[in-house]
Order: C-alpha cells, then structure tokens, then sequence
C-alpha cells in the first residue's frame, strides 16, 4: 500500500472522480458506496497515479471506470486474483479490489479464501446488494431464500452464505460491514481497510432498487445495527459471534476484526532476501548448476 | 550406415531407482565428452508400476531418443515382458538373476547377462542399492566410463554424507565384480571419453524454466499438474535470486489471472500447465488478447482429453492453443523441438510477448518435458531482451491508440499523466468503452492486424535438404527430432526427401510453407494426435493438402515408424 507522502496540497476527494459519467441506476446503493470510496482514498491521502483499482463483472465492477487512477476492467469473478499478481508484482502500488456479491462468492468465489489467508495487502469492497443486477435479477448466493427472482420464480432453493463469517474464517485481518446509505462511515472503514497492512475486507450492503425488491433501503436501515462499543476487534472469536448473528437478525456495522501479519509481499521478499536475490545477480551461477 | 550410438534402455518397477541411475549414465556420458539423449516414462501411480529410462549417447549430434535399444537392463519379470518384442538379434540384456523374480527365456541371436541385482543387494543388507549394482555391472559391460561416473555419484551423494557415499560405491563396485565373472560378446560399448564441451545438462522442463530466468522474467504463477509443474520448481529455486516472485495459486484460473496483473503491474510474466490448465485459462486468454497485455502460458502437452493420459506423450492441444478463447482472439503460438529450444525459445516467447503484447503460448510436450540432453551452456552476453514499448510521456496518453504497426504504448502504474483503464470491454483509443461497429472492426483490425509481422521477424523456417524432393516432410514439436533422423536415413538409402521445421505455428507462415511445398512432390505430416491437427491447419491456411500421418499411442515416433511410412508412398529409388 502506498500512501501519498510527496503531493504538496492535500487532493480532495472530487479529485479522485474520473470523467466517465456514473451509469448506475437513480437510487442505486452504488453511489453511496462511490461516495465513500472518493471520500476514504482522500482521507487516506492516496496518490492516484500509484491507485490501481481492479474489478471483474458485475454492476459495481463498472466502479473503477469512475475513479481517476489506474484501473483493469477483468472477467467476472477474477478480479481479486487479477489483483493478487499486481500487488505482488508491484507492492508499492495501493491495489483496490471492487465488485459485487456474484462476482466475489459465487464465479469468483475460489479465490476469496486464497487472497484471505495469504493476506494480500490489498482492499476489497464488495457491494452486496443480494441480486444479479446486470443480467436483471437472478438470485445471488446472498440472496435470502424467500427472493422471487428471474430464475426463482417461486422463490429461491438455497440458503444465503455469510460473507462477514466466510472472510473470517478464511484468514482476512481486516473486515468491516457498512451501509451504501451510511457513507460516512462506509467511507471511515474503506479508509482504515487502505490504511491497514494486509487483506482488508469491507462489506456494503447497497440496495438495487430495480430488480431486488426485497431487501430496500428501509430493511437495510431496520437491520443493521452498529458494532458494540466495548467490541474487541482484536479478538476473531467475538467477531465471529457478530458475523453469525447477523446472518440470522440485525448485521453489524462497524469494524469487526482486525490483525497485524505478514503480508504475502512481505514474506515473498524474505524469500528474496533469504537467497541473497538482487535484480543484478550473475544468473551463470544458475547456469553452472547446470553442468553435468 | 556405421551406427555411431549407443542406446540402453533400463526397465524395472517405479521406486527401484531405474531413474536415479539414467541419469546418472547421462551426466556421466556428458561429462566424458559424449552427447545425450534421454527417454522415460513412468506410472501415473507413485509408487510402483512400470518404470523406463532410455539413455542414446553418441560422439554425434543426436535429434531423438532412437528407435529401439541396443541394451536393455531388466529389473524385473514385468520389465523383460515388456520389452521381450524388441530383443532382436544382437541385442544385449542384463537382467536380475539368479534370485531375482523372473527365469527369462533368452531369444535367439541374444547376447544374455544375468547379475544377481537382488541378491546382492539382499547382502548387502539394502534392497535400494540394487539399482547401483546394476550400475556397476552395465558400467563395466558396455565401457560406461567408470571415472566419470564416479565423479557424478560423488556429486551427487556427497550432500548426504560420506557414508551414503561409500554404501553406493560399494554396491556398484560389487555390480562391477559380478559382470567381471561373465565373458562378454556382444559388439556394444559405448565410446572413450573425449575432450568434455561446454555443456549443461536438463530435461525440457528445466529449459523452460532456466530460459524463462534468463529471459528476464519476473512473475512467474503456478497450479501443478503433470507433465509441466517441474517448470515451477525450477523457476521457484532461482527467480528469488533475481529479486523474481513465484506463487502458486489456487487454481489455473487464478494463475493466468495473476499473470495478467502482474503484467498489467509493468513486469515480465508467465505460468506453465499441461492441456486441462490451458482450457481452464482459454477465457482470460481472450482477456489478454482483448486488454493487449503481455503474457507467456507454457502448455507441456499431455494425453486427453480430460484426464486423458496425464503421464504420457501427445500433440494434440494444437487447436486449443490457435484457437481457444471465445470471439476472435489472435495470439501467438510456437512449440520447441528440444531442450535447446525450450531454453532459447521460452526467451522468444517472452521477448514476443513484450512486443507485441498479446498472450503467446508456448507448446512443449510430455516426452520433451522429462527428456535430459546435452546442450551449449547459455551465453549470457547473447540472449536478447525486448521490452514493452512504453509511452515516451509527451502529450496524451491514450493506451489503445491506433498506430501504423498496431502497436500502442502501454504505461505501468505510477507513471504520472497516463492513468487508464485495461479492459475486457471492447473500447476506444482510450480505453473508454465502445460497442460501435466502426470501433470493434477497427480495435479487431488493430489486434490482428499488429501480428502480420510476426512471420517476418521470427526465424524463417528451416528447411532440411535442398532441391527437388518426391516427399517433404513437415514436422512440429518434439517430432522434428524424429524426422530429422528419418530424413537423413532415408536418404542415405538413396530416397530423395525433404524436411521442413516450423517453430513459429501460428500465425503460419504460409508463403514459407507453399514455397517449401513447390519442391515436394507430396507432403507428409506425422504427428502424435488423433485428428492430424497441424495437417487440419495446413489445409485451412495454405494451398496445400498434405498426407496426415497419425500416432496416438502414448509415445513418440521413433525414426523407423517414419521411414517406412514414406516406403509406403514414395516408390523405391
């Protein structure tokens, strides 16, 4: 993660907005959640030429394009493995991940426990709004069994997953839940995910007003219910507890869990450092292993 | 013909070291200035099941493993059983006897050498040291020099104690004794050592990784699977040394994934799989094509489909190669003969890769993958590193913008002023998207359109023998090796043929192969797949309508296959 050290004047966060007009519907949770992204990459203070925002198929994978950095538009499903590799490749950069509840659990659900536990240092933002909204509302593994949908017409067959329990589970040392019509503290736990060192989740739930008639803005508002005070972020079983009880009544808002760990960057460049690696190293050492 | 070579084959039961000691046979000829070839296969089972390793030496160059063997080493009943059809008169065989599990009946015309491989080692109180007494015994039979094998069983016993040493030596000192006892007959020995060359010694596989490390790359992912994941474990041994990342992913859809990030991140990047992993990537493939991001995908090819034959030799991804993604999705693809090639030709990959930044895929295969040879040591100071062109910072960045060579400067994060997006979407110069008709036929035009050069820059292809010729024949892959030998042997006996070796596949230089064609009266295409997949190219690209000659048996073709197939076409001279 790179945080901006050199810029002379502060950038605000309408400097973080691209040109290309936003193509969400009106009353799309997205913007919300644009908002705070805008408004967390300000606070953080990050540089926008060293920014590479990274999505793959989905409504909110069309995010990236209304941000000013560098940015790759990918498969659906693939964006937080896509993400891996830049991050690794250039650890310097602040690597963003964005999309939505299909694109991260269902096609791309292989990779999320592989980013989680090898704690990738990058920030994920995955916008749940339990619907397909750019196939035009087919049921999606956040969906709650009761939707009636394009392809559940009598209502849905299987049980939602519990993303908040899943990412603990897995090994994320940052997750956090918001609320697309909360932005300010969506945009406070966005900025602690880019502030935080390792694999930062962050969880919004973000109403799709055209195809998921269920889950409104007001059963968002109804649910969701700030992290206690007292809550200890350092400790996973007590997060635990918090994701699970949201998966049956209220959902927690706030930061949930946070740890400090290596990232894999970091334990990559021990191996370098292990072998003694540097970019002029004489490779007919290599060769001369070689020799019968 | 004067044979020159000398090829022995050991045969026994996965686990019994038959392995071990090919190779180390190999490094020894290679040591005593000999040049080798090698062969093996082995079960899909860890443990057990039918193990072979063939070793073909000679003071020449040698282009494949051979036809058959001139020795064979039988470990067990099962291993003779095998390979009883080909104990043709003159042939030699040493075998475990007496106490071994089998009491073979000797062909006819055979030259016979029992060496009690079990009981010895059942003295010496180590079932494992049978392999080294088998050894010793072939080593003073077949004029296997014994001062360089010795050097190589030290170097390589040496990091596991002077004791593990000395039990070794001992068993192959008692191997050695016992051959002394037999009267030897047979005409097989293999040449006095010469004056060493400059040489190393690795399987295809290792080439692959060593050229990828010399080749400049930076970011390598990994998935395994067999026959291509000891790609990996080269390349994860030394690309630290060079301040290179290896990871391995969680799938090959994450691998091809994070090589496109890696590259997209400004650095030189590729992953290595057999057939199933490339169909897994075929999508991001499109991606890579359609974002113009470089990347190099190494596919050691393997028996399918599906699970297919994982072990085993077969050249049949062409199609997937040329052709897998959805939509219209250009990109290079070339395959290597030998190890040599899998050295400097994962150099080219990537250099092509860069240039052109499209996804280039490299095809090697299962034979080539474990086959060991002797090839020149790299000259570091000759290899050729191509990069990326990057945007020189003067006016406005559009990433896809349209140039007269298709090719358009890419930026890598960080650089100020050229923040742009790298999409899946068809888009305009700037990346923006664009699902205009004019804008796709002409971003098509553009992907296309910037690999008409490739013909041109890469090697022409090499064509083998001159003149007029009543059969030319056109081999890719590991077969070239094959041919190449059936070219020369033919001729020899007075066949006027022709070869033709392309390494560039796709896209094909087809004025190179009409013109090879001009100077054949027919053309043969041998290759190890059902459907005759480069034959089916061939007609759809070019004039030409060459006789597809079809292996799929999970091996090779050996030189003799080859040559009587031609017999068949082309009438005796």
């Amino acid at each position: 993660m790179s945080l901006a050290t050199t810029s002379k004047t502060p950038l605000k966060s309408r400097d973080y907005k691209s040109k290309v007009p936003v193509v969400w519907c009106p009353g799309c949770g997205h913007h919300g959640v644009l908002k705070a992204i805008y408004d967390a990459l300000a606070a953080a203070e990050v540089d926008p030429s060293k920014l590479a925002c990274i999505s793959g198929i989905g409504c909110s994978s069309r995010t990236p394009y209304f941000i000013n950095s560098y940015k790759m538009h990918t498969l659906h499903g693939r964006a937080g493995a896509v993400a891996t590799g830049t991050q690794l490749a250039r650890p310097d950069l602040t690597v963003m991940v964005m999309g939505g509840d299909g694109d991260g659990f269902s096609i791309g659900g292989g990779h999320m426990p592989h980013m989680a536990r090898k704690n990738v240092d990058m920030t994920y933002v995955l916008f749940d709004n339990g619907i397909y909204g750019l196939t035009k509302g087919q049921y999606s593994p956040t969906s709650r069994r009761e939707m009636k949908s394009y392809t559940t017409p009598y209502g849905g067959p299987d049980d939602p997953l519990n993303p908040l329990l899943y990412m603990l589970t897995y090994g994320a040392t940052y997750v956090a839940q918001g609320f697309a019509g909360k932005p300010g503290i969506c945009a406070e736990l966005i900025k602690g995910g880019l502030e935080h060192k390792g694999f930062s989740y962050v969880h919004i739930f973000s109403q799709c007003p055209s195809f998921n008639t269920l889950d409104t803005n007001d059963f968002y508002r109804s649910r969701i219910e700030m992290v206690p005070p007292d809550h200890d972020v350092t400790d996973l079983g007590s997060a635990m507890a918090l994701a699970r009880m949201g998966h049956y009544g209220s959902a927690p808002m706030g930061l949930l869990y946070k740890e400090e760990r290596a990232t894999l960057d970091e334990r990559m460049q021990m191996i370098i450092d292990g072998t003694g690696g540097h970019a002029g190293y004489d490779k007919n050492m290599i060769i001369n292993e070689l020799r019968p | 013909m004067e044979k020159k070579d000398l090829i022995i084959r050991i045969a026994g039961q996965g686990g019994e070291g038959v392995i071990s000691i090919g190779d180390f046979i190999a490094a020894a000829c290679a040591r005593a200035g000999q040049e080798v070839t090698t062969y093996k296969t082995f079960p899909a089972e860890i443990k057990g099941g039918y193990a072979m390793y063939q070793v073909r030496t000679s003071l020449d160059r040698i282009f494949n493993p051979g036809d058959a063997f001139d020795v064979l080493c039988a470990f067990n009943g099962e291993a003779f059983t095998k390979n009883q059809h080909l104990l043709v008169p003159g042939t030699a065989v040493v075998y475990d006897y007496p106490g071994g599990d089998f009491e073979p009946e000797i062909p006819p015309g055979v030259y016979p050498y029992p060496i009690p491989m079990s009981r010895m080692a059942g003295e010496l109180k180590a079932s494992r040291s049978k392999n080294m007494v088998a050894l010793g015994a072939l080593s003073h039979l077949f004029n296997i020099n014994e001062e360089t094998l010795i050097e190589v069983l030290s170097k390589k016993f040496r990091s596991k104690g002077q004791e593990v040493l000395e039990f070794n030596l001992t068993a192959f000192t008692k191997g050695k004794a016992l051959a002394q006892e037999l009267v030897k007959n047979d005409p097989w020995r293999m040449a006095d050592p010469v004056a060493p060359k400059d040489v190393i010694i690795l399987s295809g596989n290792s080439a692959i990784g060593l050229g990828a490390v010399l080749g400049g790359l930076q970011f390598f992912s990994a998935y395994p699977i067999t026959p291509a994941t000891e790609i990996a474990k080269f390349v994860a041994k030394h690309i630290p040394k060079v301040s290179g990342v290896l990871i391995q992913a969680e799938d090959e859809i994450a691998s091809i994934s994070q090589i496109l990030g890696a590259s997209y991140g400004g650095k030189r990047a590729m992953t290595a799989t057999s057939g199933p992993g490339l169909a897994l990537m075929s999508e991001m493939l499109g991606m890579a094509t359609m974002s113009e991001t470089p990347v190099l995908v190494v596919d050691v090819q393997r028996g399918g489909p599906a699970t297919g034959l994982p072990t085993k030799h077969e050249q049949s991804d062409l199609f997937l190669a040329v052709h897998g993604s959805h939509g219209d999705a250009p990109r290079i693809v070339l395959s290597v003969e030998d190890v040599n090639d899998c050295i400097h030709m994962t150099i080219d990959a990537l250099n092509l890769a860069e240039r052109y930044q499209c996804p280039v895929i490299l095809l090697s295969d299962g034979s080539l993958a474990f086959s060991t040879q002797t090839v020149a040591a790299p000259d570091l100071d000759t290899i050729p590193i191509i990069d990326r062109k990057r945007w020189d910072g003067e006016g406005e960045f559009n990433r896809y913008v349209i140039t007269p060579d298709g090719i358009s400067p890419m930026a890598d994060p960080g650089t100020p002023g050229a923040m742009h997006v790298a999409t899946g979407l068809e888009h305009g110069p700037s990346g923006a998207p664009n699902q205009s008709a004019a804008n796709h036929e002409a971003m098509h035009a553009k992907r296309f359109g910037k690999l008409k050069t490739v013909v041109d820059v890469f090697k022409p292809v090499e064509v083998d023998g001159a003149g007029e010729a009543d059969m030319g024949i056109i081999a890719w892959g590991s077969t070239i090796g094959v041919v190449r030998e059936a070219v020369a042997r033919l001729r020899d006996e007075g066949f006027r043929v022709k070869g033709f070796y392309p390494k560039l596949i796709h896209p094909m230089p087809v004025s190179q192969y009409e013109d090879f064609a001009k100077t054949c009266r027919s053309i043969l295409v041998p290759e190890v797949n059902y459907q005759g997949q480069l034959s089916y190219l061939i007609r759809a690209e070019t004039t030409l309508s060459p006789i597809s000659f079809t292996i799929c048996g999970g091996s090779p073709f050996t030189p003799i296959q080859i040559m009587h197939k031609v017999k068949e076409i082309v009438s005796c001279p």
